[in-house]
């Protein structure tokens, strides 16, 4: 049956290559959303960590202990990944500690956040304000990145459902119903126009939906995906419409 | 591309220098700090200016910030280096206009991204309109020599099947380069976050 399906489409080569690239792809589609999803629940929990930091060292706790004492008190990556790598750190460096832990967490805010720390202990700069003036910044900056992404989200997803579901399933319906092949109707030529057109727009749907969301990158392992799909689409529904 | 570099890190370059300039580091070494990595483009420039410092080819640091400004494309880059100018020529007090500049730089991050959300809200539906309006309208005018062919055809001249075709393919291109340049804002007002 898989073959007898994949057979009715083999007048149209480009879409079997780019079904094979997408299958390929979405195997290297999945690691980054995961790895975005712990990365950003990690990133929100960085500025309550950081503020329960500040409050520790004023109150008189060094900051290594006070980093040991809320990773015990937290549950979530963060305190997770922080009490693991300073437990692993113990044969060298708080300093080394501290750089192990920014680099496992592969956020650029993490990173940040430790490079200053370090400068402000390398410096003897008041850290409770420095903490607590972190805490402010990424808060702001993640509700910011929250907001555009809930707000946004909806809409790339209309883009990509419209461009690659909606149009090629309208058009084949159009296509079969008109000027069906069963009737003698010469359009071989003219589905592959089409077929090549819905691949091309559902890039472009998809590269805008991406870059809307900020995970352009991302996105594009899903391309070939969706312009297998939008192809597919409106090959088998101008076959099952129009016979 | 530059400007969204420089945007995306010029609030973590202020940050850095405040908590450097307030615990009594220099500018110069602060320059230099920054200019070891971590801060994308900005630490590019500050290293090549440092390095041009260390050679001895430019007049100091006031004039390296001041052509720095020329490079510079983004107003908030500008803003810092024109700050960090005034403070080697008038010795103003650089820390409390960092964090003036960083609460600054902070609320017009926020207000961008609100205009951002807004600015794109209109892009899927403009995007959908050229997207699927211009195929629907190709794909009939692609079907009409096939349609009016035989007793219909007979009632009316139609072009040459090889015309029809052709104005249908550069119809799906522009409705493509279309639908790219409408999508293209969703890139270049990015905030940069």
């Amino acid at each position: 049956m898989i073959f007898g399906f994949l057979e009715s489409f083999n007048d149209s080569a480009l879409l079997l290559y780019i079904g094979v690239i997408a299958i390929a792809c979405a195997g290297g589609g999945i690691p980054p959303m995961l790895e975005r999803r712990r990365r950003r629940a990690i990133e929100n929990e960085l500025p309550t960590f950081l503020e329960a930091l500040s409050d520790s060292v004023g109150a008189g706790r060094g900051l290594q202990e006070a980093m040991m004492e809320q990773s015990e008190a937290n549950d979530g990556p963060l305190a997770a990944l922080l009490g693991e790598t300073l437990k692993e750190g113990h044969a060298s460096s708080f300093e080394a500690s501290l750089g192990a832990f920014a680099a496992k967490t592969r956020s650029s805010q993490v990173q940040r956040v430790m490079v200053l720390i370090e400068t402000a202990i390398q410096q003897d700069s008041s850290l409770r304000d420095i903490l607590a003036d972190l805490s402010r910044d990424y808060e702001r900056l993640n509700d910011l990145m929250n907001r555009r992404e809930s707000e946004l989200q909806g809409r790339g997803i209309l883009i990509i459902l419209f461009v690659s579901v909606g149009l090629p399933v309208l058009i084949a319906f159009i296509v079969g119903l008109f000027a069906p092949a069963s009737k003698g109707f010469q359009i071989s030529s003219f589905n592959q126009t089409f077929s090549y057109f819905f691949a091309a727009a559902s890039a472009v749907g998809v590269s805008v939906s991406g870059r809307m969301m900020g995970r352009f990158k991302d996105t594009l392992w899903w391309l070939p995906m969706w312009m297998a799909v939008s192809m597919g689409l409106y090959l088998g529904a101008v076959k099952v419409v129009g016979g | 591309m530059r400007k969204l570099d420089e945007k995306r890190e010029l609030l973590y370059v202020i940050r850095t220098m405040d908590v450097l300039m307030s615990s009594g580091v220099g500018l110069e070494a602060a320059l230099h700090t920054i200019g070891k990595g971590g801060y994308g483009i900005i630490s590019e420039d500050f290293s090549a200016m440092m390095k041009r410092l260390r050679k001895g080819n430019s007049g100091g640091l006031g004039p390296e910030l001041k052509s720095q400004m020329k490079i510079a494309e983004s107003a908030g880059y500008k803003r810092l280096l024109n700050t960090l100018y005034t403070n080697v020529t008038q010795n103003t007090d650089l820390v409390e206009t960092l964090k003036k500049q960083g609460t600054r730089m902070e609320e017009d991050r926020s207000e961008e991204v609100e205009k951002y959300i807004e600015e794109l809200g209109g892009v899927p539906e403009t995007l959908l309109s050229i997207g699927m309006i211009g195929p629907i309208i190709l794909a009939i005018v692609g079907l009409v020599p096939q349609l009016m062919s035989g007793d219909l055809g007979a009632f009316m001249s139609l072009p040459e099947p090889a015309v029809i075709n052709s104005v249908v393919n550069i119809g799906l291109v522009v409705t493509l380069m279309g639908m790219a340049l409408i999508g293209l804002k969703a890139h270049t007002k990015d905030p940069g976050l």
